[in-house]
């Protein structure tokens, strides 16, 4: 079973897609300009409401970087809309996962309502990231809005994070992001949604086992029957394998896992994980 | 049968016994009665033995083999080290159902490496830690006097509180109580060949075992070994960084018919069955060795209070 979305490590924007998620971290603003400009244009192009959120994204703006011409025609005919955090944040300046699933469902419905193909929001969300009390509500979101994005929902995204809010940070939030713009070795391994899937890939090893359970932990609620795709994961140790069992302990119903190598299915055996979480193994890994 | 009862041998506790047979006719004589003794005990016996050895008694059991569990000792005990966990396994099992075990084990079987047999000799001294002062059972391991080299037979006489013949059972009078402890402690045998070395620390764990994998790759080894070795890297590697003073040291060489692995870190292993018994769902540690040695060829852990090495030989 092929991915439907986008996913890795990029150094470019990607073409567009309809499920786009990026994780662009960003030292120089023009550089974020001119990825956030690129990221609209194909958006423009496939016929999309364009939203632009956050004070770095609107300055970005403002430095008449975007290639659309007209800017103000955009914004008069509704194709570009630009929110501060106030705004998007439902004017209390607080922000929860939910109020913000809400805000950008209702914001995609009517895109789409509206005659778009969808809705691509452009945003710079450091500050929730830079705040370590909110930065567990950013990741949930980050999770839920890319379980929305998965899902066919039209909704697409470039998250911009600043550089210096430093490694740990950046890794949290970057973990959860399909397509990522960051230094080497941010984030060893990537959460996302590919339609109905849950899929790990990347690297996870004792040293970020913790962080993987924190991801997990702030992913969507269980449904019925969750699928694990682990057809893209490099490496996963012990330590890996047990924060993998616990989660599917918590998950209150099977977990099916795909795409696990031979050596996962050894590991989970023979350190007696089955007695921890019922999982069933399908389609072995060539 | 009754003549293998002579019990001059104070019977309770672990019983681990050696008997030295010379022909097929010898290891018959002095297991089949051991086996039917157990049997009309009602107690559980396991057999294992290297297959060719398992079908001369399932033969000579005749109808009385369907009431014996055989393990073939060359796939349970292909590493040494897992060994204990098979049988404390059983024991766990049988003595919960108010059954006594009675068990046959031949780690050191003729046609084995040689760093096979060092490996089983410090098996066998490490048996007699695992099992004391545990639940009562009996344990007989044969030795090939014959074809077996020289300085494994007269070692399994320092590694067995007792002897056992088809006539009698005796005190082992050059049993080693606490041979394990010099052995675990000695250092390994230095490589002769050209070695890699490296050392690594906290943030080196990833650099590390792919530093492992794209050797044992280059050298030839399968995607599956490989998968492994990386695997296992990983898992010593953080075994150092947690508990083996915050750094160690990788080495890599070839010797004839195996690629070597090995890792070194300033810490102190006490327990010198880590990693031999299944751990505990709820442990925290112990995983890591446990899963290097049921995946890897052949696994030697030396550890002493000027440091630990951990040696993965995987066979050409």
């Amino acid at each position: 079973m092929g991915f439907v979305r986008t996913h890795g490590r990029v150094v470019e924007v990607p073409e567009p897609g309809p499920a786009d998620h990026v994780c662009w971290v960003y030292d120089d603003p023009r550089d974020l300009a001119t990825a956030a400009a690129r990221f609209l244009a194909g958006g423009l192009a496939r016929g999309e409401r364009l939203m632009v959120v956050g004070d770095g994204m609107i300055e970005s703006l403002d430095r008449d970087t975007l290639p659309f011409g007209g800017t103000d025609t955009l914004l008069a005919t509704g194709a570009l809309q630009v929110l501060d955090h106030a705004t998007v944040y439902d004017g209390t300046g607080r922000f929860t996962p939910a109020q913000q699933l809400a805000f950008y469902d209702a914001a995609a419905r009517k895109a789409l309502d509206d005659g778009f193909t969808g809705l691509r929001v452009a945003a710079e969300v450091s500050a929730l990231a830079a705040d370590p009390v909110s930065r567990p509500a950013l990741v949930r979101w980050e999770h839920l809005a890319d379980d929305l994005m998965a899902s066919g929902s039209g909704f697409t995204a470039l998250c911009a994070y600043r550089a210096d809010l430093g490694r740990e940070a950046l890794t949290e939030v970057a973990s959860v992001h399909p397509v990522v713009r960051a230094p080497e070795g941010v984030p060893p391994f990537h959460v996302f949604h590919d339609r109905d899937r849950v899929v790990l890939t990347g690297s996870v090893d004792a040293f970020t086992a913790t962080r993987l359970s924190r991801v997990l932990a702030e992913s969507p609620a269980a449904r019925p029957s969750m699928v694990l795709d682990l057809g893209r994961l490099e490496f996963v140790d012990v330590a890996g394998c047990r924060v993998l069992a616990r989660w599917a302990q918590g998950l209150g119903g099977p977990l099916r896992v795909t795409g696990a190598s031979g050596l996962v299915q050894r590991m989970w055996r023979l350190l007696g994980l089955d007695a921890v979480a019922p999982v069933t193994f399908e389609g072995l890994r060539a | 049968m009754t003549a293998l009862l002579g019990e001059v041998v104070p019977a309770g506790g672990f019983e681990h016994e050696v008997l030295f047979y010379r022909d097929d006719e010898s290891f018959l004589a002095g297991l089949v009665p051991f086996i039917r003794e157990g049997l009309e005990r009602d107690e559980a016996v396991i057999v294992a033995e290297p297959r060719p050895r398992m079908e001369l008694l399932r033969d000579a059991l005749g109808d009385d083999a369907v009431a014996v569990s055989f393990l073939d000792m060359a796939e349970i005990g292909a590493n040494p080290a897992r060994i204990i966990g098979v049988w404390a396994a059983a024991l766990e099992k049988h003595t919960e159902a108010g059954q006594r075990l009675r068990g046959i084990g031949e780690p050191a079987f003729h046609g084995r490496r040689e760093l096979e047999f060092v490996e089983c000799q410090l098996h066998e001294q490490l048996l007699n830690v695992a099992f004391d002062g545990g639940p009562a059972w009996r344990l007989l391991c044969p030795y090939d006097e014959v074809r077996l080299p020289r300085a494994v037979v007269r070692a399994a006489l320092h590694t067995h509180p007792i002897r056992t013949t088809v006539a009698d059972r005796l005190p082992s009078d050059s049993y080693a109580r606490d041979g394990h402890l010099d052995a675990f402690a000695a250092p390994l045998p230095k490589p002769t060949d050209a070695v890699l070395r490296g050392g690594f620390g906290p943030d080196d764990v990833p650099a590390t075992r792919r530093t492992v994998a794209q050797y044992v790759r280059r050298v030839g080894l399968p995607e599956e070994q490989v998968q492994i070795l990386e695997l296992a890297a990983s898992e010593l590697a953080t075994n150092s960084i947690r508990h083996g003073g915050g750094a160690g040291t990788v080495a890599m060489w070839l010797e004839p018919g195996a690629v070597v692995i090995e890792f070194s870190d300033s810490g102190h292993l006490a327990d010198p069955l880590t990693g031999r018994l299944t751990p505990p769902l709820d442990s925290v540690g112990g995983r890591g060795l446990y899963l290097v040695h049921q995946l890897c060829d052949l696994v030697q852990v030396r550890s002493s209070p000027a440091g630990t090495t951990v040696r993965v030989l995987t066979w050409l």
